[in-house]
């Protein structure tokens, strides 16, 4: 199989994902009982009378039944259309992209943030010379999974926004904004991320190749690069999975800070069950997380060049044959 | 060279305890910081607030509210909508929010012809809208038209609190507009002083629902005008150059005194009390009853406006067996101790409700009397219901050995709801009665209310004319909200009857409903509806509508 090959059977996977996705959601949001429409029109607050409600209905299409919503909804969506927000008439298309701006530059900080809180951690955890030093910092990943992100998020805001005055806790001031989410998100998300770090980088420096790196006169700092390199591989598939993940949006960092990005946006659209924009952020989503598990996919080659993509001409013991030089080099 | 041998056991503790120890030291430094931290000023007005001056210098006022303008069409009856609705848009008719009368706005004067079918109104003169358009008798008739009929080709539904109305005709010459009724409706006048019934330019009729749920797309003639909307953000308002056909009792009658309003919905209830004590919002709404009093200590103005209308009421529906025995329903009543829910979950910014209206509505009829507590009442009654038995629980048990379990929906539009309902639940098994809380989340409140299987809801919210949404829902021919199996032909008749009489007539009509209404134990009010704010003391002149939204045309910031 050519790579060529290879890379269009996974880009049909993810179309294929994203098919059944747009299905499933679509039908659970229809079989979901109640609506925006028709919880405005039985609203105990202020109910419409039936012969009103009626017409209403008729306007949104609400009437119609499940097969011919699906078939309209899927006509418009390759039309470019997704329709609009039930809940506040803003058209999906402009709602999602008011929200990944948003999210993309916190994802893009939130995962800066990530990496260096989980590099700082791991490589004290597994490097600094002094035991309880490293001790300490192998539970500092348990530490930040167990702090509930909301209160993080709560503590910084109450430090560096109440009591220092160093950010505004509700205007947006650019770049400054992000930092204090990023913080958050990157204490939330780097906990897994630092343990599969640890563990990678502890079983890399039991290896036999470091006994010969130091066999060979290098320096210690030579030989942890090299430990780096080859103990990292599981945390690049955690790091692609995370930055997918980050996103999507955080729902609760994004609520915390008043940032209106693809979490708070998917949080009132859940609560006001406005299917339409709910359909839109999984599909969005969807289309996210396939793309980063691909990208992931082809990036593992380049850290490492034993991982090839399966290639029936060079054959695995190529591969093999490859690695050996490598390490008697 | 000797060797050490270390118990491995022992080394593992020795671990564990450095890793605790390593724990502990970064806690503690963290308090240790937030403890000796130099002093950084804290409370009222700790940061500069922006924009200050005299009365009428302008100035911006951050308006930080606890719920997201999701939609801003004037239909929109959330609580956040309506009060934007109220500072961008004038009405026909002015309330008085102290005493209730109904005053000229932008009707200069009215006329209601005899046997009330015929309402001549006077247009003011020199009144436009944000957009250039003359406020005048063509653009009242097309409101008026769009408000009884509606435009189903665009989706917008009549004003359901509307009279039923044969034809609405302006007469340019004269400035005047007239609308002839099907049949007397005496709440219409009162009715065109609600939010809902809001004038706006013929550029924002013409809208399709969507295209009307944007704030910036309402165009009105009111003090403020929406200059920006980013969704869940912010919401800038800038004072309307020119303004000056305020109501006459307004103190301010020309143009606002703020320069702009930065309206921000910040949901989490901390962040948005961590933003006003920090000096960035100047003035936000709701908190946790138990947050009131430690921020009024702290020199923040901490207000609770009860709005006029209906009050928190609780339906005892009979779409459920055991609440159709009339004793079961007073036994309720007389075993929920109101005072002691005041006492123990709130502050003196609340009160229990005397009637399912608030005093100041028209008609109304203090029902206290018949809402007292009384366990011994309440245990007598359900004795003589049958549910004289007692099981392992203490719940009371009929002679089928089946227990007397009720269930209740908590209340999603009230944030202190929860807390209530568990307190109530309390109380009435100290009576033997079984409370189970159905919770739904806000998406699906109109499943729960449709839920037959659910004997207590909550209702009434303050409104224009509260005896109209009493009407629509409690009718049988209506909502039938009470879900009476069969129609009760006096709740119907003094259903019917207030909305056709005037004056003293119907306030004896109303009046006569509330004794009926309790008299049969249909409802169970529990509380006034409040509203709580805190401000920076820097805010003054906030003034408020009768239904307790704020209304900012007056309001000025101060010197600190």
């Amino acid at each position: 199989m050519s790579r060529s090959h290879y890379i269009l059977k996974r880009i049909g996977h993810a179309l294929l994902v994203m098919g059944l996705t747009y299905l499933l959601v679509w039908t659970i949001i229809f079989l979901m009982p109640g609506d925006p429409v028709r919880n405005r029109l039985d609203n105990p607050q202020n109910p419409v009378p039936p012969e009103v409600a009626e017409h209403i209905i008729r306007y949104y299409e609400l009437d119609r039944s499940g097969l011919e919503q699906l078939l309209l909804s899927v006509t418009r969506l390759f039309q470019g259309d997704l329709g609009y927000s039930l809940a506040n008439g803003i058209p999906v298309t402009e709602l999602l992209a008011q929200g990944i701006q948003s999210t993309f530059l916190l994802a893009a900080l939130g995962l800066a943030a990530t990496l260096v809180i989980s590099a700082a951690v791991a490589l004290t955890a597994v490097f600094a010379p002094w035991g309880p030093v490293r001790s300490a910092a192998a539970v500092i990943p348990l530490l930040s999974l167990s702090a509930p992100t909301f209160l993080v998020g709560l503590l910084l805001l109450q430090v560096f926004a109440y009591q220092l005055g160093w950010f505004s806790s509700i205007r947006d001031e650019g770049l400054k904004s992000l930092l204090l989410p990023a913080v958050n998100l990157g204490i939330a998300a780097s906990p897994p991320i630092t343990r599969v770090l640890i563990q990678g980088l502890s079983d890399a420096q039991r290896k036999p190749f470091v006994n010969v790196l130091r066999a060979k006169g290098l320096s210690e700092a030579a030989v942890a690069a090299h430990v780096v390199k080859n103990g990292s591989i599981p945390t690049v598939t955690l790091l692609g999975l995370t930055a997918g993940g980050l996103l999507t949006g955080s729902v609760i960092t994004e609520v915390v800070f008043s940032r209106t990005g693809l979490g708070y946006i998917t949080d009132q659209a859940v609560r006001a069950q406005d299917g339409p924009v709910v359909l839109g952020v999984v599909m969005l989503v969807a289309g996210i997380v396939t793309v980063f598990n691909l990208l992931t996919d082809l990036l593992y080659p380049a850290i490492d060049p034993r991982i090839e993509i399966y290639d029936k001409s060079s054959g695995r013991g190529a591969a093999q044959e490859k690695t050996r030089e490598k390490v008697d080099s | 060279m000797t060797e050490r041998i270390v118990d491995p056991a022992l080394k593992r503790r020795s671990r564990t305890y450095a890793a605790v120890g390593a724990a502990l030291a970064v806690v503690l430094a963290v308090t240790a910081f937030l403890l000796l931290r130099p002093g950084t000023e804290q409370g009222p007005a700790a940061a500069s607030a922006p924009g200050t001056g005299a009365e009428g210098s302008g100035g911006t006022l951050v308006y930080l509210d606890a719920e997201i303008i999701a939609a801003g069409d004037i239909r929109n009856g959330t609580w956040q909508s309506t009060t934007l609705t109220h500072n961008i848009t004038d009405r026909l008719i002015h309330a008085d929010p102290e005493t209730g009368e109904l005053e000229p706005w932008i009707a200069e004067d009215w006329e209601i012809s005899e046997g009330g079918l015929q309402y001549t109104f006077w247009i003011r003169d020199g009144v436009s809208f944000s957009n250039g358009q003359p406020l005048d008798a063509g653009a009242v008739q097309r409101n008026l038209q769009w408000q009884a009929w509606g435009d189903p080709e665009n989706g917008i539904d009549p004003n359901n609190t509307f009279p039923q109305v044969e034809s609405v005709e302006a007469d340019e010459e004269d400035q005047t507009v007239t609308v002839v009724l099907e049949e007397p409706y005496s709440p219409f006048i009162k009715i065109l002083s609600n939010w809902a019934s809001s004038l706006v330019a013929d550029e924002t009729l013409e809208l399709s629902a969507e295209d009307q749920q944007r704030p910036e797309n309402v165009i009105g003639s009111g003090p403020f005008v929406v200059e920006s909307e980013t969704y869940g953000e912010e919401i800038i308002l800038t004072r309307r150059k020119g303004y000056s056909w305020a109501p006459a009792s307004w103190e301010n009658q020309g143009e606002a005194h703020l320069e702009e309003i930065h309206w921000i919905p910040v949901l989490e209830d901390s962040a948005r009390l961590g933003s006003l004590r920090a000096g960035e919002g100047d003035l936000i709404r709701y908190l946790q009853p138990s947050e009131e009093d430690p921020l009024a200590a702290e020199g923040f103005e901490v207000i609770g406006v009860q709005g006029s209308g209906q009050t928190n009421t609780w339906v005892l529906r009979q779409s459920v067996e055991e609440l159709q025995d009339e004793r079961v329903r007073h036994a309720i009543l007389s075993g929920i101790d109101r005072e002691a829910i005041v006492e123990d979950l709130y502050t003196d910014r609340w009160s229990t409700a005397s009637s399912i209206v608030t005093p100041d509505t028209l008609g109304y009829r203090d029902q206290s009397e018949k809402l007292t507590y009384d366990p011994e009442r309440a245990q007598r009654l359900l004795d003589e219901a049958g549910w004289s038995e007692h099981d392992d629980d203490g719940i009371r048990v009929n002679e089928d050995g089946d227990r007397l379990t009720i269930r209740a929906l908590i209340d999603v539009f009230d944030a202190t709801a929860a807390p209530l309902f568990q307190l109530i639940q309390w109380q009435l098994a100290e009576i033997g009665v079984e409370l189970e809380l159905v919770e739904v989340d806000y998406s699906n409140v109109s499943t729960g209310y449709s839920d037959e299987s659910i004997g207590i809801v909550r209702t009434g919210w303050p409104q224009a004319d509260s005896w109209v949404r009493i009407r629509n829902d409690w009718h049988f021919e209506g909502s039938n909200a009470l879900f009476l199996q069969e129609p009760d032909e006096q709740l119907n008749e003094l259903l019917e009857q207030h909305s056709l009489v005037q004056g003293s007539e119907r306030e004896e009509v109303v009046g006569d409903l509330q004794d009926h209404l309790l008299d049969n134990a249909y409802v169970f009010p529990v509380l006034t509806d409040s509203q709580i704010f805190a401000l920076q003391p820097h805010v003054r002149g906030l003034s408020w509508t009768p239904e307790a939204r704020p209304v900012f045309h007056s309001t000025w910031i101060a010197e600190d």
